[in-house]
């Protein structure tokens, strides 16, 4: 039974107010070189729960989120561009409102076509938008992808910069995982996970399953365009290569299953571990990353085809099964 | 038997190419009822099924649900009216319990106010499988998965439920077990359509009995007018006629 005891989730809850609280106090204590990886492994987090809500609850893995981070990005940017006078503290809010809106046109417009297809050949093209995306911005002149363009400062004079964007990712990743937490408890959660079971049952047992599909599809990449406008100010300066990467098209499934697909904390614990992986335990073998990756994806594959819950969830259950037997 | 009728397929016709899978059929159920479809194999019964449920739009004819006409409109809008369906092959949410299962269809299903804990409860007991409510469905047996799927479709409140052959591949008793279920199903106001090739079932449990050939109908009736019907006998054993051509 999904009901957890009311105590459970307050538990969890108050579990998770002191790791933000934590998390939160963290740079005032960490050197420079941690904050920058604190920052990224948030920023990851963040995203990889953002892909989740579309990736994992509804079980239409995305090879292609990066063309979202890309787009809001430069939407931000050109925008913030246009009105150089706009005040520091509107700045960001102007870009996340852009970007954000810009990805909910592009995703609202791709949605149907691009969902009608399934499994593999929704996620390759998924990577095919992503790289149209990418080569249009980089060819149009006006959207100024090949050329650059610069994002101007919105941390305030007085502030580490770093520090900043680290407690902004915090702040974004808090929303994020709250967003997709109130979408799985709620009816288009249930939808959405009948979706992921078995489409054609779900659409029988009058699950509207275009019309779920299509939001949570719209959801994701808004989301996930509003935390590449942050990244692109954390850069300062961004070319189409900057933002529409396909380490990040091939990271964000990555965390999903590494952590467990379809759970709220699997991406947070994917990302924080590849990116711990990657960043400090290869820190000093920078052309090995994408090696690794791939490495750990075919064996998380192989191995441990629910990620790193999934395994624990074994684990628990597999003495209870033995017993009723 | 003077109600209106909740289902009316009237001239309804599928053809896939070449192939005439349904030829212009026309019949109403009546509320309350339990009506069989029969027929051999390839006779378009579950093509019938895909018809009314929407996942197939027919070539020719309506279909109509009450006062409405449902012919090509989306499965999901029709279940919101009151049709639900039991695949023949079960197709449990296998990641999920059994309890979690049936409240997707309680959550989902027709439209209304419900209290989901109730429905899905309800549910459960109706088809006989409120004991496992807390296994993961990928636990059941073939049998306990029928019984899912039947708890599952009448969990969202519908009307008018399309069970495919719920008794295939069930032995003697599993098979008394879910004619009981489609009893109480039926005591509890909702109307069944069945396929089913269970001869002794079908003759048990029925109202009312169609017969498909080819994509005909040839045979409407009682059970026991329908069991002697030339027609049906030749449908299923052949005639002399054929045997010698």
């Amino acid at each position: 039974m999904t009901r957890r005891p009311a105590l459970t989730t307050a538990a969890a809850l108050l579990i998770g107010v002191f790791c933000v609280a934590l998390l939160a106090a963290a740079p005032t204590l960490m050197p420079p070189f941690y904050v920058r990886v604190g920052q990224l492994m948030l920023y990851s987090a963040a995203l990889g729960v953002a892909w989740g809500i579309l990736g994992g609850f509804a079980g239409y893995p995305s090879f292609g989120h990066a063309a979202f981070i890309g787009v809001g990005a430069f939407a931000a940017g050109l925008t913030e561009a246009r009105y150089p006078g706009l005040k520091l503290e509107l700045r960001l809010v102007v870009g996340l409102a852009v970007g954000g809106g810009a990805c909910a046109v592009l995703s609202a417009a791709i949605a149907y076509p691009i969902l009608r297809l399934r499994g593999t050949f929704f996620a390759i093209a998924m990577l095919g938008v992503s790289h149209v995306c990418a080569e249009l911005n980089n060819n149009v002149d006006a959207l100024q992808g090949a050329l650059g363009l610069t994002l101007a400062n919105i941390a305030p004079e007085a502030w580490d910069p770093a520090t900043v964007f680290y407690e902004l990712y915090l702040a974004a990743g808090v929303i994020v995982l709250f967003i997709a937490w109130e979408i799985k408890r709620s009816k288009f959660g249930a939808g959405l996970l009948a979706i992921r079971e078995d489409e054609d049952t779900a659409r029988m047992l009058g699950v509207p399953t275009t019309r779920y599909k299509n939001a949570a599809f719209v959801i994701s990449a808004v989301l996930t365009g509003m935390l590449g406008v942050i990244y692109a100010h954390s850069l300062g300066y961004i070319t189409t290569d900057s933002v529409y990467r396909d380490d990040t098209n091939l990271n964000l499934v990555v965390f999903s299953l590494l952590g467990g697909i379809g759970t709220l904390a699997g991406p947070v614990i994917g990302a924080f571990l590849l990116v711990f992986i990657t960043q400090v335990v290869l820190g000093n073998l920078l052309d090995f990353h994408l090696f690794a990756t791939g490495l750990l994806l075919v064996v998380l594959v192989l191995a441990a085809p629910g990620g790193i819950l999934g395994l624990l969830r074994t684990m628990r259950r597999r003495p209870t099964v033995v017993a009723a037997e | 038997m003077n109600d209106a009728p909740i289902l009316r397929v009237e001239g309804l016709s599928k053809r896939f190419r070449g192939l005439v899978a349904i030829d212009g059929v026309s019949f109403t159920i009546q509320p309350g009822s339990i009506t069989s479809i029969i027929g051999p194999n390839g006779a378009g019964k579950s093509t019938l099924f895909n018809l009314v449920t929407g996942y197939l739009s027919p070539t020719t004819g309506e279909v109509h649900f009450r006062n409405t006409q449902i012919t090509g409109i989306a499965t999901n809008r029709i279940a919101e009216l009151g049709v639900a369906r039991a695949f023949q092959i079960a197709r449990p949410f296998r990641d999920l319990s059994v309890f979690d299962n049936v409240r997707i269809g309680a959550l989902f299903g027709k439209r209304g106010v419900r209290d989901v804990g109730a429905t899905t409860s309800r549910a459960l007991d109706l088809a006989g499988i409120a004991h496992l409510s807390a296994a993961p469905a990928n636990t059941l047996t073939v049998g306990q998965l029928r019984h899912l799927e039947v708890a599952r479709a009448i969990a969202t409140r519908a009307d008018l439920l399309l069970a495919d052959e719920p008794c295939a591949g069930l032995n003697p008793t599993e098979t008394a077990a879910m004619i009981e279920v489609l009893r109480q199903i039926r005591a509890s106001g909702v109307t069944v359509l069945l396929v089913e090739h269970d001869m002794p079932s079908v003759m048990e449990v029925s109202d009312r009995v169609l017969v498909l050939d080819a994509g005909r109908m040839i045979a409407d009736g009682p059970p026991a007018e329908v069991a002697a019907d030339a027609r049906v006998i030749a449908a299923y054993l052949g005639t002399p006629d054929a045997a010698d051509a």
